[in-house]
This record gives structure tokens, C-alpha cells and sequence, in this order.
């Protein structure tokens, strides 16, 4: 595995603008791929935008806005990806699309590259089992907002080699990140351990132990979390941390630790969300 | 603020051997003037308030508090930790059950702003003033719930402690990646097994003990690797041994 110089990141989403944003902070060239070009530009604006604000606040300075914003660049065409050391993978959480991404991958990047996947529910194994060199593919699992959330999972598939996590390890912190390195498990270790926190309140709310208000003024108050369960939960957005509760559910075979409650389902089908609906388990103005 | 003077003078007892027992003698002796008994049964007659926090044994708990009972008068203030069982079960223990008040928190709690109390079914609501202006005397907020086992904050942390330790039983990462996942990834102010370390695990255990029992569902089964860790008696609070020490020893080579 030679040095990491070029980066490739598939998707030009929330997670892929933000990885993007990190790579080129830290001096990698980075290339963003999706299958839309109008997205990439939006993606591109608003990596703009936040290195913008940056400067502003004088966490940056203006010419290491200039020189991140030269190193990035955009395109539709995954050819490009071909003198990439490093891919990361931020496409859809659909398992046929990243299969036949990886499959193309394997095509177009040298054997040495490594491929990796932010994804946060979907198995290593699953994604890279039908390839030639699965040994090269990882997990590399970032949280959101990426180029702020000091926490990477790199996640070693069941036929990951352990120098390919250990690159990543040292990748990871060579950008002041703080990796940790987990097997291929539903939910790897913060969805899976966090479930509770979620599950746990709701159940306890339903049950009529105590309110909502309550429930995140004590776990604040009494528990030193810098959140509630329930205001998280309406920052996460409650459709997202349902789905997140689902898969886990799901990937462990119905294990009744990870069981969703009806209650968030009901708070989906009415379209009460969270923040990003204006209401949720509380109420918020505009 | 009366009541805060009144309660300054009184004589309160604390009956237990644990973390939590300590903790709580340490920290109203520094806060009251009056005296504070602690595991003295000899003296528990001249006392105004009795607090018992036996969690890890449940045949030890209720034969404590029948004991306390046969000793103070029949309308002393008995405040009783309720991390394994509900306030109303150990009210059902009693002659006088309307004089108990549960309160459920770990032996951290002098560090915090907060602490959770409830009502068994039987209660008379007026022992809970007596209650609050104890706590306010520790600079301690009461949080009013209903009665189930571990209330709030000590039931969700606990669970979040057993899911932890599933996971390190079944290889997914070590103790020190998953506490560093947890605080870097979702925030939280300590990792689970650093928790551990800091509150006891026989009282974590406990709680889920108590909530396997009180609602019969799966859900709650206490992880097998905590139960031997309590067994071990490597459970943290005053001993140096807990998670971090069953995984170094795991490290170690004994096979030739």
C-alpha cells in the first residue's frame, strides 16, 4: 500500500460533502463522484460556504480556505478514481448500490488502493464478499458533522486484511481523528450501545414513569449527558433514529434488546420529526 | 427554608455496606450539624430518618428494613434505595409501609444536580417534604417519578453498561475503543465501562437483576460477563478491579 495523496469519495451527500471538506482540510486531493452533476455542485457550494465560515470565525486562515477549495474536484464519471490510493464510499444505505460500486471500483482502482465504506448499517462482508480482493475493503465509518465528530469506526469485514485497518487507523489520526476499530457487528459499537439511551426512554415515557421533560432533565441533571434522549432524538430527526433502531433490530435476528416502539412509528406516520419539522418531542419555533 | 433549618439538627441514619452507603455518610456529615449514624443499630431508636441502600441482595434488604423497623418508631422516615426493586415491594415488607420513600441513584451522585425519588403505592405523600429538604441540605434536587425499578437515569445507564458488555463478550471491540466510541461518537460525559468503574458494578447489576425479575421479558437479561465480573468481585467503585483488569488478564498468555 503506497502513500495516501488522492482520495476518491462516492456521494455527494450530507456525510460525503462532509468527508470531502475533512480530506482536502487536511491537504489530500479529493475528487467527489455521484451520478448527478447538479448535486456535485451543490455539494461543492456548500463545502465553499462552510470553509467560508471558518474563515470568519479565524479557525482558518484565508489562504488555507484557497488551497483546500484547489484540491477539490468534482465528477461524474468513477474512470477518474483510477490514480485514487483511498475511496470512500458514501452512496445510499442500499446494499445493491454499493455492491455493484464496489465491483466497478475493483475494475478501475489499483490493486493497493484501498476501498472503504461510511456506511453505518450495512455489513463490511456483505458489501465486499462477491469481490476478487475484498481483502483491501473496510469500514471506515464517520459521524456527523464529519469534519467535527472526533470519532471514526474503521471496521474490519470478515475477510479484511489487518494491515488495511491499520492503515486507516493511522490515516485517521494523522488527522487528529480518534479511531476506533471494531468487527463487522450490526450497529459496530456507538448504534449498537447507544440503542438503549433511545429505547430505554421511550419505553420508560410510554409506561408513565415519567415525561419526556422529565426524562431529559434527569439523565442531564442526574447523568451528566450533555443531551436528552428525547431532544437528541428530535435533533437526529425520529424517521432517522427509528430506521437506525430497525436495522439493528433486524441484523440481530429480532433480538428483543433492539426492539423499536410502536411509539416512534406513530411519531413518523404523523410526520412529527423532529428539528427538522419544526416539532417533535417538543416544540420549536420556525 | 424552616425546613431546611429543622433538618440541619437531625439525627439521620444510614444502614448500608456499600459505595452508596458511604457516600452518603461522607457527604451529611459534611452538610448537617446533627449526628449521623452509620450501620449503628444500637443508637437507630434516636433516629429521625433512617436511609437504607442495600442493592446487590434482596433477602439482605428486606430483612435490614423489617430490622430497622422492629427498632424506630412506627412514623420514622425510612428512604430506602431502589435500584433492584420497586418502592411498593419494599413497602410490602412493612407494618408501617406509608413512612418508606425509594430513591434511586448510584454512589456518583454527589457529583451530580439531581437525584430521582417515588412513592411506593401505600405512601403518605407528606414523608416526601422530609425527603426533599434532606437532599436540598446535600445541594440536591429531587425529580418526583412514578415507582418502577431504577427509575430513570440509574435504569437507562444501566442497560446502555449491559449492552456494552454483550458487546465486548462477543469481540466486537475492546473496553477502550468502546469507551472512546461512545464519548467521541455520541458525547457521552464517561464510556460505559469507565461508568462501571466509577459507580460499582454490583449495583448496575442489580438494577438489571431487578428489571429481569420485575417484568419477566428477555429485554432485561443481565449480560452473563457481568454476572461473573460480581461473582469475581471485580466491581469497581473501591476496587481497583473491573472491566479494564478482565481484559488485561485476557491479554496475558497462559498456554504454552
Amino acid at each position: 500500500m503506497g502513500q495516501i495523496k488522492q482520495i476518491g469519495v462516492i456521494g455527494s451527500g450530507t456525510m460525503g460533502a462532509g468527508i470531502a471538506q475533512l480530506m482536502i482540510q487536511n491537504g489530500y486531493r479529493t475528487i467527489i463522484y455521484d451520478i448527478h452533476h447538479d448535486l456535485l455542485k451543490k455539494a461543492k457550494v456548500t463545502i465553499e460556504a462552510k470553509l467560508n465560515r471558518l474563515v470568519e470565525k479565524k479557525k482558518i486562515t484565508n489562504e488555507e480556505k484557497t488551497s483546500a477549495i484547489d484540491l477539490l474536484d468534482i465528477t461524474t464519471d468513477l474512470q477518474d478514481f483510477k490514480n485514487c490510493q483511498l475511496v470512500i464510499e458514501a452512496a445510499p444505505e442500499k446494499i445493491e448500490i454499493k455492491r455493484s460500486l464496489f465491483k466497478e471500483l475493483e475494475e478501475i482502482c489499483s490493486q493497493d488502493a484501498i476501498l472503504a465504506t461510511n456506511t453505518s448499517s450495512l455489513s463490511i462482508t456483505e458489501i465486499s464478499g462477491h469481490l476478487s480482493h475484498p481483502e483491501r475493503v473496510v469500514g471506515f465509518h464517520f459521524f456527523n458533522p464529519a469534519p467535527l465528530m472526533p470519532l471514526v469506526e474503521v471496521i474490519q469485514g470478515l475477510k479484511t486484511e489487518p494491515e488495511t485497518v491499520e492503515t486507516l487507523v493511522d490515516f485517521a489520526k494523522g488527522m487528529n481523528k480518534t479511531p476506533v476499530t471494531c468487527k463487522d457487528t450490526p450497529g459496530f459499537i456507538v448504534n449498537r450501545v447507544a440503542r438503549p439511551f433511545y429505547n430505554e426512554a421511550i419505553r420508560i415515557m410510554n409506561d408513565q414513569v415519567a415525561d419526556v421533560e422529565q426524562i431529559d432533565r434527569i439523565m442531564k441533571r442526574a447523568g451528566k449527558f450533555k443531551m436528552g434522549p428525547f431532544e437528541l432524538q428530535d435533533l437526529i430527526g425520529i424517521d432517522v433514529n427509528l430506521a437506525t433502531t430497525k436495522s439493528v433490530h433486524a441484523s440481530f435476528y429480532g433480538e428483543t434488546r433492539f426492539r423499536p416502539h410502536f411509539y416512534q412509528e406513530r411519531m413518523v406516520q404523523a410526520g412529527t420529526l423532529g428539528r427538522k419539522s419544526n416539532g417533535g418531542y417538543f416544540h420549536y419555533d420556525e | 427554608m424552616e425546613d431546611t433549618f429543622i433538618m440541619m439538627n437531625k439525627t439521620i441514619a444510614v444502614i448500608g455496606e456499600n459505595l452508596l452507603a458511604k457516600n452518603l455518610v461522607e457527604d451529611l456529615k459534611k452538610n448537617t450539624k446533627g449526628d449521623i449514624l452509620f450501620n449503628e443499630f444500637s443508637l437507630l431508636e434516636h433516629a429521625d430518618i433512617v436511609i437504607e441502600t442495600t442493592n446487590l441482595h434482596v433477602q439482605e434488604k428486606k430483612r435490614k428494613l423489617q430490622e430497622i423497623e422492629s427498632i424506630v418508631s412506627s412514623n420514622t422516615c425510612l428512604l430506602t434505595s431502589i435500584l433492584q426493586v420497586s418502592a411498593t415491594e419494599a413497602a410490602s415488607w412493612l407494618h408501617h409501609p406509608e413512612r418508606l420513600v425509594g430513591f434511586a441513584a448510584f454512589a456518583d451522585f454527589h457529583d451530580n444536580e439531581l437525584v430521582e425519588v417515588a412513592l411506593p403505592l401505600q405512601a403518605e405523600p407528606h414523608f416526601l417534604q422530609i425527603v426533599n429538604s434532606m437532599f436540598r441540605l446535600l445541594d440536591l434536587e429531587t425529580e418526583v417519578v412514578e415507582d418502577e425499578v431504577g427509575l430513570v437515569f440509574p435504569r437507562i445507564l444501566s442497560l446502555i453498561i449491559n449492552e456494552a458488555a454483550f458487546a465486548l463478550t462477543e469481540g466486537t471491540a475492546s473496553v477502550h475503543d468502546i469507551d472512546q466510541a461512545m464519548k467521541k461518537g455520541t458525547n457521552y460525559p464517561l464510556g460505559p465501562f469507565e461508568w462501571c468503574e466509577k459507580i460499582g458494578l454490583d449495583d448496575v447489576y442489580a438494577v438489571l437483576q431487578g428489571l429481569y425479575k420485575q417484568f419477566g421479558e428477555e429485554r432485561y437479561r443481565p449480560a452473563p460477563l457481568i454476572k461473573k465480573l460480581v461473582y469475581a468481585g471485580w466491581i469497581g467503585g473501591e476496587k481497583d478491579k473491573c472491566f479494564y483488569h478482565y481484559q488485561n488478564r485476557n491479554l496475558k498468555e497462559f498456554s504454552l
